[in-house]
């Protein structure tokens, strides 16, 4: 598979870094932050994005049985604490915006989990990688490719 | 106590009180000053070479399919503010129905804004990207796709925390 196109204005590509940088820098938990964004990439069906975070990731130590659960982590028992559960909940309902509204129940626990200045930035990781998801997916990247 | 003789929205020949006003979730672009700095650069990037009239209909049209009321507001009052058409801005969600309001080139583009938008139904199809290729240059279109990708960051920030319609001014973030 080739990439539709694999141009994207350098002004572009530099502020979604430092957009990308400032998100994760703020929101501090390297390992949730990458389960967000896989969850996001998945209902985004973002193949570039799922390859990359995917490798993350495990780099990042989260364990092999969530990545394998991730897709339905609500079923997954204590795969995941309640805290993960809060970030993904909301992770979901970030990323499905054009079925509805963010409900309350699922903002305010994550409130519950997550101070303000965390939530702030969790809410901004999520908004970021479906920035990316929307970049690859437009311009069809393919997993894996070094050029994007 | 909001009425709609003190908001002006209707014929001030009714005291009819509205719903009271939302209170916003959270103020992130406070919490999180750096993202939201970066925000405003990404915007501004995404905005070079394309049309403003264009740029407006299209964050109108993905704020419609995002439900993100302060962007609504925002950008129905900039778009006004610019010269556009309140009927071109009414047809917007029917857009479909009423193709003889728009160029090629924007149904091209509003197309394109649908399918990027909702990534979650399936991809963006070969058929949308290709027609908005015809119409839009390389350069262009990587400025479409990124404005579209913008608006829908904003729309993310917008309603996850709920940020408040009904204040806006045109222009006051330009």
């Amino acid at each position: 598979m080739t990439a539709r196109t694999t141009y994207m204005d350098e002004g572009v590509r530099s502020a979604m870094r430092a957009l990308s940088a400032a998100a994760k820098k703020g929101f501090g938990d390297p390992a949730l932050a990458e389960l967000v964004q896989i969850r996001a990439s998945q209902l985004n069906h973002c193949a570039f994005c799922l390859d990359m975070h995917l490798a993350i990731a495990r780099e990042h130590g989260v364990p092999q049985k969530q990545l394998d659960l991730l897709a339905a982590w609500e079923e997954a028992g204590d795969v995941f604490d309640e805290r993960e559960r809060a970030a993904l909940a909301l992770a979901e309902a970030v990323t499905v915006l054009t079925e509805g509204f963010v409900p309350d129940e699922v903002y305010e626990n994550a409130a519950k989990h997550f101070d303000e200045v965390r939530l702030a930035h969790l809410i901004a990781v999520v908004t970021v990688i479906n920035g990316w998801n929307r970049l690859m997916v437009s311009r069809r990247i393919p997993a894996g490719s070094t050029e994007w | 106590m909001t009425t709609e003789t003190d908001t002006g929205a209707g014929t001030g020949t009714t005291t009819a009180e509205y719903a009271p006003e939302p209170t916003p979730r959270l103020d992130w672009a406070e919490l999180a000053p750096d993202v939201f700095k970066a925000m405003i650069r990404l915007d501004a990037a995404a905005g070079q070479g394309l049309d403003p009239r264009l740029r407006e209909l299209v964050k109108i049209r993905a704020s419609q399919l995002n439900h993100c009321a302060l962007c609504l507001d925002m950008h129905s009052k900039d778009a006004l503010a610019a010269g556009e058409s309140v009927e071109r801005i009414v047809q917007l969600s029917a857009w479909e129905e009423s193709r003889h309001f728009y160029t090629g080139k924007e149904l091209a583009a509003l197309e394109l804004t649908e399918a990027v938008t909702v990534l979650t139904d399936g991809f963006v199809p070969d058929e949308v990207y290709e027609k908005a290729a015809e119409h839009f240059g390389e350069t262009e279109l990587a400025q479409l796709i990124a404005a579209i990708t913008v608006i829908n960051a904003w729309n993310r920030f917008g309603v996850t925390c709920r940020r408040t319609p009904g204040h806006y001014q045109p222009g006051q973030h330009k």
